[in-house]
């Protein structure tokens, strides 16, 4: 058996994540310079048909797309994202000026989503059909079946409105982040639940569970010592791809609803000004933060589990 | 026992969290939905900017109460010759940044607007200027091109800038103006600040002051002017406004209306095109669908106050017996079918007037078919030029009329208008007449007549003037003004 080493490893994984930020990349441009005119999308609503080809060949769209895509490539390889339409800054200076933002709140959101769900899934997987069981399976399909802005809405006039004890929206203090990571963290709580209490529950099913369990081990010892050895994949690869989807989404609307000055609030009004590389700049660099956090699952994992490391 | 451990730890929780709420005395606040591309007061037009920038700059003329052009940094001004307006300025003021505001800062901002380099979304109110010159210190002379009686509701538009400041590069993240509010700071994607100027030319605003908040969705603007974080909301939906702790409805610059291709040959006829105004009922629009926040306007894209309104024409009665009679004599007695375009999203309850009216136009026999589309689609419908036929049958729009001025309106009537699906040669001959009319009396005589003309050769169903809410915290007092500006020195705040 060959082991590969702990380098080689994060270096084919760079490999990898690479490969994938050149076909976010491609996707990207793909749509915004084939399908649909950008010429056309930015120009000012009543410009007219020399405007738009002026526009056009400003932003070298006259020029054949083989060449349009390589200039593209060559100018964000050396890190030029383009000039912000709306701001007329640095598309990338305005993207990464956002992301702090995005990051607290994702990353709180994460630790409660992860902490809450791990910790409920395995105490309900553990005892079946008890009244915590049920209630918090309850809680958990009510979260997954709304839309993420209306919970955000529903925790508003809740805590806000009617008990008034934290504030609506904004970036002021710490007090604001918690209604925005708490909604965060209750839709992806409850999927992270959701799958770890099945998990939970498998395990305490196999053989060597019944084994310890006859043998006079206390369920206490057996679920926190053997199961959740045996579920921390499960659970790994589980709060790893919620963040994904955090960022692939979830957390924009949150933000939105909240006005957390992140990347999916920056996002809309770009989107609002036809801010072409702004979006695209906010895409790439959304699509590196998934890509990273993959490859560090994946690191985890190494350690975790001596099977993948023999992989 | 456990339970009630755990029940006391977290109420106690919540008590400390109550904190938050507790507010000390703070800047009053206004929430807008976008955050503003620049604050250059010369380069953008959209309402969201203007919440700041139109309290950092002032103009040469503005509006009176009623809407009125008054004098503002100019004392007086009156036409010299066919092409040219000479502005007196007021003296003594200045810039927040100390310079001097004159006949050359005056001109400067003028010429900087005009030059064709500089890119400004205020393309319509530089129309037909061509540019100005310093005559002595405080007098500023402006040239148009051809004669534009329009000119003085263009100045009340075009801000003064301070030539040394402007020059900057960086003079749209921090302006200058002569205005009662200076700017402070620019939190990106949170709030901008503003300052009283201490050394203001006219009385001192009572607030000392405000922020601009960026808070995009609506239902949490309202949440936050409900729990007091914020003090102003623009733009509440009708059915916000009594979740609002105060609000006010204005009748806007806003008329809605449904446009006719009367170059289709169904509709050639002007009595059919009388026939659809008689066949809606424009009062309960107004009392469903806006819950009041609207009124049928009076056949005409006017409201009382404005240039060119026409005190005698009223809407067109609900009677859809007479609707159907004309139809018949038209020669339509079993009707025909049309289809009608609306945008999806772009204004206010567009989607469900526009139901409604295909619904009561079905009543009479006219079958319409409502085809929804979304913005820049529904736009290029719009400008298929020409007198061709298959253009669109009908389609629901607004007309924004911040001129106060009927002129606002010439692109959709005219034979030639880049808007216009109508040919009255009379419309067009009092049109021309009436840009070429310094003398405003005269001027708005001639609106009169073309309004008189369009009622019985109507180029629109004639909807309603729109009301803009206004969501506002118990302790501000304020009169919003009939123009959308919302200017902070006409606020008071207890506490």
């Amino acid at each position: 058996m060959n082991h590969p080493s702990l380098l080689a490893f994060v270096l084919a994984r760079l490999r990898d994540g690479l490969v994938v930020l050149f076909l976010v990349t491609l996707v990207i441009f793909v749509l915004g310079h084939v399908i649909g005119d950008p010429a056309v999308v930015m120009a000012p609503v009543d410009a007219s048909e020399q405007e738009i080809a002026r526009l056009r060949r400003q932003l070298g769209l006259d020029r054949p797309f083989r060449e349009q895509f390589v200039g593209y490539f060559v100018s964000l390889a050396r890190g030029d994202f383009g000039q912000s339409l709306w701001q007329d800054r640095p598309a990338l200076t305005v993207v990464l000026e956002a992301l702090p933002a995005t990051v607290v709140l994702t990353l709180v959101g994460l630790v409660l989503a992860g902490l809450g769900g791990s910790l409920l899934g395995v105490l309900a997987g553990a005892r079946p059909e008890s009244p915590l069981d049920r209630s918090a399976n309850f809680l958990s399909v009510a979260a997954l079946s709304v839309p993420n802005f209306w919970l955000g809405l529903l925790l508003i006039v809740i805590f806000s409105v009617q008990l008034g004890v934290l504030p609506t929206s904004g970036f002021a203090n710490w007090q604001s982040l918690i209604l925005p990571a708490g909604a965060l963290g209750a839709i992806h709580g409850a999927r992270i639940f959701q799958l770890v209490r099945s998990a939970t529950f498998e395990e305490m099913t196999k053989p060597y569970a019944l084994v310890a369990r006859s043998k006079g081990l206390p369920e206490r010892l057996i679920l926190w010592k053997h199961i959740l050895r045996n579920i921390a994949v499960t659970m790994l690869t589980t709060i790893g791809w919620e963040y994904v989807r955090m960022m692939g989404g979830a957390a924009f609307a949150i933000e939105v609803v909240f006005a957390w000055p992140g990347i999916g609030q920056l996002m809309i009004h770009a989107a609002s000004r036809q801010d072409f590389p702004v979006l695209q700049a906010a895409v790439i660099v959304a699509g590196a933060f998934v890509i990273m956090t993959n490859a560090l699952v994946d690191l985890l994992y190494r350690s975790l589990d001596a099977r993948i490391r023999a992989a | 026992m456990k339970t009630l451990r755990y029940f006391a730890i977290f109420s106690l929780g919540l008590l400390f969290l109550t904190g938050a709420a507790a507010k000390p005395s703070r800047p009053l606040i206004i929430a807008v939905s976008t955050e503003p591309s620049t604050l250059d007061g010369q380069a953008v037009i959209d309402r969201n900017s203007r919440v700041a920038s139109g309290n950092i700059f002032e103009s040469l003329l503005d509006r009176g109460a009623n809407g009125q052009v008054i004098t503002w940094l100019a004392e007086s001004y009156k036409p010299v010759n066919d092409t040219t307006w000479r502005f007196r300025l007021r003296k003594n003021i200045k810039f927040h940044n100390g310079e001097p505001f004159n006949a050359e800062a005056a001109a400067f901002s003028v010429n900087r607007i005009v030059d064709k380099e500089y890119k400004t979304q205020r393309a319509s109110y530089i129309e037909n200027i061509k540019g100005a010159k310093a005559v002595d210190e405080f007098t500023v002379d402006v040239t148009t091109d051809g004669t534009n009686a329009v000119l003085p509701v263009q100045m009340t538009q075009l801000v003064m800038v301070p030539p040394k400041a402007a020059r900057e590069k960086n003079f749209g993240v921090s302006p200058v103006g002569t205005g009662a509010y200076k700017f402070v700071r620019w939190d990106r994607g949170r709030e901008i600040t503003l300052a009283v100027n201490e050394g203001y030319w006219r009385e001192k605003p009572a607030i000392k002051e405000f922020a601009v908040r960026i808070i995009p969705d609506p239902q949490t603007q309202i949440a936050a002017l409900q729990t007091g974080e914020i003090d102003l909301v623009l733009d509440l939906l009708p059915e916000q406004a009594k979740l609002a702790p105060k609000f006010i409805s204005v009748p806007a610059t806003e008329f809605s209306y449904i446009q006719f291709n009367a170059h289709k040959k169904e509709m050639a006829d002007p009595r059919v095109r009388i026939a659809l105004n008689l066949a809606v009922d424009k009062e309960t629009l107004a009392k469903t669908i806006y819950q009041n926040h609207a009124r049928p306007m009076d056949a005409q894209h006017l409201a009382k106050g404005m240039l060119g309104y026409n005190p005698n024409l009223k809407p067109f009665p609900y009677d859809p017996k007479r609707a159907r009679q004309l139809l018949k004599e038209a020669g339509y007695p079993d009707g025909f079918e049309l289809v009608l375009h609306a945008p999806i999203g772009r204004y206010l309850k567009g989607e469900e007037t526009s139901e409604v009216v295909a619904a009561q136009l079905k009543e009479v026999g006219v079958r319409v078919k409502l085809q929804l589309h979304e913005w820049n689609a529904y736009r290029k419908l719009g400008r298929i030029p020409g007198k061709e036929a298959n253009a669109f049958d009908l389609k629901y729009g607004w007309n924004s009329n911040e001129w106060f001025d009927a002129s606002r309106i010439v692109s959709h009537i005219t034979c030639d208008g880049t808007s216009s699906k109508l040919c009255n040669k009379k419309v067009d001959e009092l049109m021309d007449k009436a840009i070429q009319t310094l003398d405003q009396k005269a001027r708005d005589k001639l609106y009169q007549e073309v309004w008189v003309i369009l009622n019985k050769d109507p180029h629109a169903i004639y909807l309603l003037q729109q009301n803009l809410i206004y969501g506002l915290a118990k302790r501000v007092e304020w009169q919003p003004r009939l123009d959308d500006e919302v200017r902070v020195a006409a606020m008071r705040a207890t506490e």
